[in-house]
């Protein structure tokens, strides 16, 4: 599919269409030295205010402005030339099409002078991209239902019979579809998972169908359907979960085979402002930085020095660190990457069986 | 010159041109350089056969149209009456139908769709009081599957079915009504021989309006649908944002516009009498 995408015929489709769209829209006037981050948006936005950008501001003069853009979005941004924004804050999934697709500027991981890069594992400080949150997809259920044996694994999450009621798993619309629990459930060991026998993993899917209610496509979503009490179990990112237990919902996680996925920042080549971008990423990498914002978030920072400024109980609640290396694993984004287009059929075509 | 002087196509010259350079040629346009880049005809046949034969697309079309018939019918259903009643209203009454009517058309579908999922929820409105009047002795399972959707979209539609069909009965000559009535015939006979049939115009268009505007419904299916109530709108949206597939979105559209054009082309077929004139 990459390949394609630099053929001629689309680049001028939505080169033209770029030709339009200013005399549509007009581009909000841009301050001096601005820095426009896309963001995931919402709470996050606030919280990264306080933590990073306001304190970037008043340390360095140069404002910082975040924007919500779809992946879509974002593509066809650098396919018409019309690059809108610098920083990119996304999944590092996204970011591995983006750089396939040719369109990040290298991490000037040299020039760093807030943040050490050797802080940060190397799995975790790519050429183009370098993670700033790790989060976690965990299997939550509700205490109220399973006030005594609750699931504990994902075969007791589809062992409709022993842990009976309505669940939800994720839906390929949320980025991708837990793939992964129903081989889990199925006995493949964790180790062995990827390559995804994708063949497999809906034919064990399809055995826990009938207990799910929804498929869930938006983080809201899924806290939604728990704190309605659509659903008594299912898979959940766990700051989204933590925030519901917080305001005391009877709900409750467990650790066991938590599957950890990666937030992280990229700069597009032809910004406007790449080395503001650049600088705005040394910053958000500091321990300091990162030990706030990821308290917030309920997730794991990537600095391990960040761990330091955090209590044990604060730690206890995020993935990442030393239990996640027990009981958790990381989501292979290439194998996703790499699959996506072919995986997205299959699923369309087994959800409307 | 009075207005009435200008010749017809200069009159829709603004609007026409407007749907040509907001619609016609952007959509063109998407669908040619989709394609293209697949490169041949033979390579952009067989990207359509994998495609379009995968299960998917006809899965979801199948969805569509099932969804889109049960709709339309519910809504006309409950329209004709309702716009009989705003038809036969005067003076507040019929303000306050038109209002009914009217305002749920001005909010935004987002937030009816989730004023819906707050009543029809396991633990929403209409089951605690399912439960609380003994009705039941489970939730009734009413959002997350096809009666949700049904319900939402029934919803949403209704104004388009009534607002047609109420235009159609006001141009019934009552006194049309008065005769039939002098010389015998039952309140049956008057409705079935002289009102229905002087109003069906009016359901033939409100019937294809709302059918057509189901067919690419995406807002509703996606919040109040469960797994399998995939909508061929929510397939394309799929390859277009997570994908990135555009020449299957592409291939996606034609069938989906395709499949509007034969219902439009039977529209225009129904809605031109004798005289030549649209309702």
């Amino acid at each position: 599919m990459n390949d394609k995408i630099l053929k001629p015929g689309r680049r001028a489709l939505l080169g033209g269409a770029a030709l339009l769209a200013p005399a549509l829209a007009a581009r909000p006037a841009r301050a001096n030295g601005e820095v426009i981050v896309r963001t995931p948006g919402g709470v996050y936005d606030d919280i990264m205010r306080r933590h990073v950008y306001d304190p970037f501001t008043r340390e360095t003069g140069i404002a910082v402005r975040p924007v919500a853009a779809t992946t879509a979005k974002l593509f066809a941004m650098f396919r018409a030339n019309n690059v809108e924004l610098d920083l990119i804050d996304t999944g590092n999934g996204q970011l591995i099409t983006l750089e396939r697709m040719g369109a990040l500027a290298p991490i000037a991981y040299d020039s760093w002078r807030w943040s050490k890069p050797e802080d940060v594992a190397p799995e975790l400080r790519l050429r183009t991209q370098v993670a700033n949150f790790v989060y976690c997809t965990v299997l939550a259920y509700s205490k109220e239902h399973f006030p005594n044996a609750h699931p504990d694994s994902w075969a007791d999450f589809w062992n409709a019979e022993r842990f009976p009621g309505p669940r939800m798993l994720a839906d390929m619309a949320a980025g991708s579809p837990n793939l992964e629990f129903a081989l889990l459930a199925d006995g493949v060991p964790k180790d062995q998972i990827y390559p995804i026998d994708v063949d497999r993993a809906l034919r064990s899917l399809t055995r826990i169908r009938p207990s799910i209610r929804r498929f869930w496509d938006t983080g809201a979503l899924s806290a939604q359907m728990l704190a309605d009490k659509e659903v008594v179990a299912g898979s959940i990112w766990n700051g989204r979960l933590q925030t519901l237990i917080d305001r005391n919902a009877p709900l409750a996680y467990t650790w066991n085979e938590h599957m950890i996925q990666v937030q992280a920042l990229g700069i597009f080549k032809d910004a406007r402002n790449v080395a503001g971008a650049q600088r705005l990423i040394d910053f958000m990498m500091q321990p300091h930085v990162q030990a706030g914002y990821a308290k917030e978030l309920i997730y794991g920072p990537t600095n391990q020095k960040a761990f330091e400024g955090l209590t044990p109980e604060e730690i206890a609640r995020m993935p990442g660190g030393e239990r996640s290396r027990r009981s958790g694993f990381y989501q292979n984004v290439t194998w996703w990457e790499d699959n996506r287009d072919r995986v997205n059929r299959a699923w369309s075509r087994w959800v409307l069986r | 010159m009075p207005l009435g002087r200008l010749p017809a196509w200069l009159l829709l010259a603004p609007a026409l041109l407007l749907l040509l350079g907001m619609f016609l040629v952007p959509i063109g346009w998407f669908l040619v350089a989709s394609l293209q880049e697949l490169g041949s005809l033979a390579e952009i046949l067989e990207e359509a056969d994998a495609v379009l034969l995968s299960g998917a697309v006809g899965g979801a079309l199948i969805n569509t149209l099932w969804i889109s018939a049960v709709v339309t019918a519910l809504v006309l259903v409950i329209g004709y009456p309702v716009s009989y009643a705003m038809s036969r209203a005067s003076g507040l009454a019929f303000t306050l139908l038109l209002l009914c009517i009217v305002l749920p058309y001005f909010t935004s579908t987002i937030v009816r769709t989730y004023a819906w999922m707050v009543l029809l929820g396991r633990n929403g409105l209409i089951n605690q009081l399912l439960l609380g009047l003994g009705l039941v002795s489970e939730p009734v399972q009413l959002l997350y599957n096809r009666t949700g959707v049904i319900i939402g979209m029934t919803y949403v539609l209704l104004p388009y079915m009534v607002l047609t069909l109420y235009a159609a009965m006001k141009a019934v000559d009552m006194r049309l009504l008065q005769a039939a009535e002098s010389m015998g015939a039952t309140p049956l006979q008057v409705f079935a021989r002289v009102f229905m049939p002087l109003t069906l115009h009016g359901v033939v268009a409100g019937v294809l309006i709302t059918f057509i505007l189901a067919l690419g419904f995406f807002v509703t299916p996606a919040l109040m649908g469960g797994p399998g109530d995939m909508m061929i709108a929510m397939l394309i949206e799929r390859e277009v944002e997570l994908t990135q597939n555009w020449p299957g979105a592409a291939l996606m559209t034609i069938v989906l516009l395709v499949v509007t054009l034969i219902l439009y082309g039977l529209y225009s077929r129904f809605t031109t009498d004798e005289k030549g004139a649209m309702p």
